[in-house]
């Protein structure tokens, strides 16, 4: 141990004692590093708002819609499919909305001309979907069961269609569909896996059937499945609303497209990170060449130290630590080089900083393993000097 | 460290030793000699340029092999051991000196003296009170944080003897060690070593100047890689003899 302390010392002397020369070698693992831990660096966080906002938002929603075989023209799910769906032990909660066709929605008599040719989906909803959709409400409450039991003509606007009709929050307005006046009662969210339901105009099941003549047989389900069974819940959706009928129901997974929009772009990646392995293999090289020299340099030292004592195993030691040495503090500062260029970028662009702080040993390691190999030599080459022809006697 | 040698006991042998430099075309550089250095021996080494004294020098310090012969160190046979046994022996038994000072550079005098005191299992504080100890037989106590380009020739030739004697060496050997000195630094330098204590050592000094070797107890004189005399003398201080 104590041998390894004074070959450690010996190393480190070495490395402060000719400063300029370790600074320019070091600056190979340096731009190294930098280079890769940048180019991943960047290119996550370049979709770093996305991620964040998936990871917001889960990935465990799952959208069902009636196949085309459910009925020829406007396919509908069967109306226990919520209580079907239920069933199947990984679903965490299901909602389903069921879409009243023809009805002219219009925010006040102003304007009506307008607003006609303005297409407003109207969706019967029971009270579970913002909950399932996992989104707020923004301004007021959202449909409860008593308003279908009280018979009241509540409506809830999605976001979008809030902002079009300029509802300002807390306002008491209502809003015309087929003529007949509904109270908005609340303002959803927008619902980013599911935007088409941001220009929707919610009503109760009751008002779907009484004002609008609809069987209130649901279009489109929501169901959130448990963490880590999304896909499993998705395939076994199907099967638990047609109970082997001869219905077919399609699933997507609305998070998908989000989630391979905020993939990183790999080819960039790689492309940045091949091109930080060339930094560092030229660093290796620049290490290996001025270390060669400095073995030259060095000759004096090493063959007093060979007189000293010293194998030929301790000084092929001290000059690898020394390499080491610089691979390690290069690796550690472009490390640190690299994130720096990240968050500097990223606050340039407005991006969100995505560091993996996990994979900094893997950068750092690479630059140690290039300096150890480019150390090899020239350590090789000093354990080969014989003590006399460097010590030049007589 | 080693431990002191009995007082006239043999530390160091040369028993035939011949080396030989070339395949085609031989030279030799020394031919068949044997020389027995005793503790308490203070002997010089003597003859002009290409007599064989840096060879001798080479063989010594256990530095060199001999093309034929043996050399004994306190007794062992290096002939038979590798090159890393070769090693710790040089570094237990014998301290260097040389012309050219070869201190490191970018080592205070202290870390010079230090240098020879690694890879022995001693504690950083062993080693300090060690080496502090050895500049302060030189003289150079208080120039310990001192690089050698801020010392004179003289100092810094009294920091290599300091760094020689300081694991306390069966054999001081010392190669032209004011060659490269002016006389009042020359003078200083052979000083310290008429006053190492060398009961149960050696020191030997490879040298031309007959001024140096008139202040040693015994002297070896070399023509043509051979010794063509041994003579034991009275030693005269330094510039009063030769």
């Amino acid at each position: 141990m104590s041998r390894f302390r004074d070959l450690l010392s010996i190393a480190v002397g070495g490395i402060r004692a000719r400063k300029v020369r370790t600074l320019l070698i070091m600056l190979g693992p340096v731009v190294g590093v930098a280079a890769m831990v940048g180019a991943v660096g960047l290119t996550e966080s370049a979709k770093g708002d996305l991620k964040a906002r998936l990871a917001e938002l889960g990935t465990n929603l799952i959208t069902a819609e009636a196949g085309a075989s459910f009925g020829q023209q406007n396919p509908t799910l069967p109306k226990s499919a919520v209580s079907r769906v239920k069933a199947i032990e990984s679903v965490e909660r299901a909602s389903a909305v069921a879409e009243v066709k023809g009805v002219v929605t219009l925010p006040s008599t102003a304007g009506a001309s307008y607003y006609q040719t303005f297409p407003v989906p109207v969706l019967a909803s029971d009270d579970k979907l913002p909950e399932v959709l996992e989104v707020p409400i923004r301004s007021g409450r959202w449909l409860a069961k008593s308003d279908g039991a009280n018979k009241t003509r509540a409506v809830v606007l999605g976001g979008g269609l809030a902002d079009e009709y300029g509802v300002l929050p807390g306002e008491i307005r209502t809003v015309q569909l087929n003529g007949i006046d509904y109270g908005v009662v609340g303002v959803l969210d927008r619902v980013p896996l599911e935007p088409s339901l941001d220009n929707a105009a919610f009503v109760t099941q009751w008002a779907a059937k009484h004002d609008f003549a609809t069987d209130g047989a649901p279009t489109k389900m929501y169901v959130r499945a448990r963490p880590g069974s999304t896909e499993a819940t998705s395939k076994a959706i199907p099967t638990a609303v047609s109970l082997g009928g001869s219905g077919s129901v399609t699933t997507k997974i609305p998070s998908d497209a989000l989630e391979a929009s905020a993939r990183a772009d790999k080819t960039l990646q790689q492309t940045a990170l091949f091109a930080g392995l060339l930094a560092l293999a030229v660093g290796g090289l620049g290490i290996a060449n001025v270390m060669s020299i400095s073995v030259i340099q060095r000759s004096s030292e090493i063959g007093i130290r060979r007189a000293l004592g010293s194998t030929r195993a301790l000084i092929a030691l001290q000059f690898l630590l020394e390499a080491l040495f610089v691979g390690l503090l290069g690796g550690l500062v472009g490390a640190v080089v690299g994130v720096g260029i990240v968050y500097l970028v990223s606050a340039i662009a407005g991006w969100v900083v995505v560091i993996d702080y996990a994979k900094m040993p893997i950068w750092i390691g690479l630059a140690v393993g290039v300096a150890a190999v480019a150390g090899l030599y020239p350590s090789v080459k000093a354990a080969r000097l014989e003590p006399l022809e460097t010590l030049r006697l007589g | 460290m080693t431990s002191p040698a009995a007082p006239g006991a043999p530390l160091l042998e040369l028993d035939g030793v011949s080396r030989v430099y070339g395949e085609q075309v031989k030279v030799y550089a020394l031919r068949d000699v044997s020389l027995r250095i005793n503790a308490g021996d203070h002997m010089a080494i003597i003859g002009p340029s290409g007599s064989g004294k840096s060879t001798m020098l080479g063989l010594l310090g256990v530095l060199d092999k001999p093309t034929d012969g043996t050399v004994f160190v306190a007794g062992q046979d290096t002939g038979v051991l590798d090159d890393d046994a070769r090693s710790r022996l040089r570094g237990d038994t014998i301290g260097f000196v040389f012309q050219q000072f070869h201190l490191i550079p970018h080592l205070t005098a202290f870390g010079n003296v230090d240098t020879a005191l690694l890879y022995r299992g001693l504690t950083k504080a062993q080693r300090r009170e060690r080496a502090m100890a050895a500049l302060e037989e030189v003289g150079l106590g208080a120039r310990a944080d001192h690089r050698p380009v801020q010392m004179s020739g003289g100092e810094q030739q009294r920091v290599a003897i300091a760094r020689a004697i300081v694991t306390g060496p069966l054999l001081v050997l010392a190669d032209e060690p004011t060659g490269a000195l002016d006389t009042r630094n020359a003078e200083m330098v052979m000083e310290i070593f008429a006053g190492l204590e060398i009961a149960d050592r050696a020191v030997v000094l490879v040298t031309h100047d007959p001024r140096i070797a008139a202040t040693t107890n015994r002297v070896v004189s070399m023509r043509d890689g051979e010794i063509v005399a041994d003579v034991v003398q009275d030693p005269q201080p330094f510039g009063e003899g030769g």
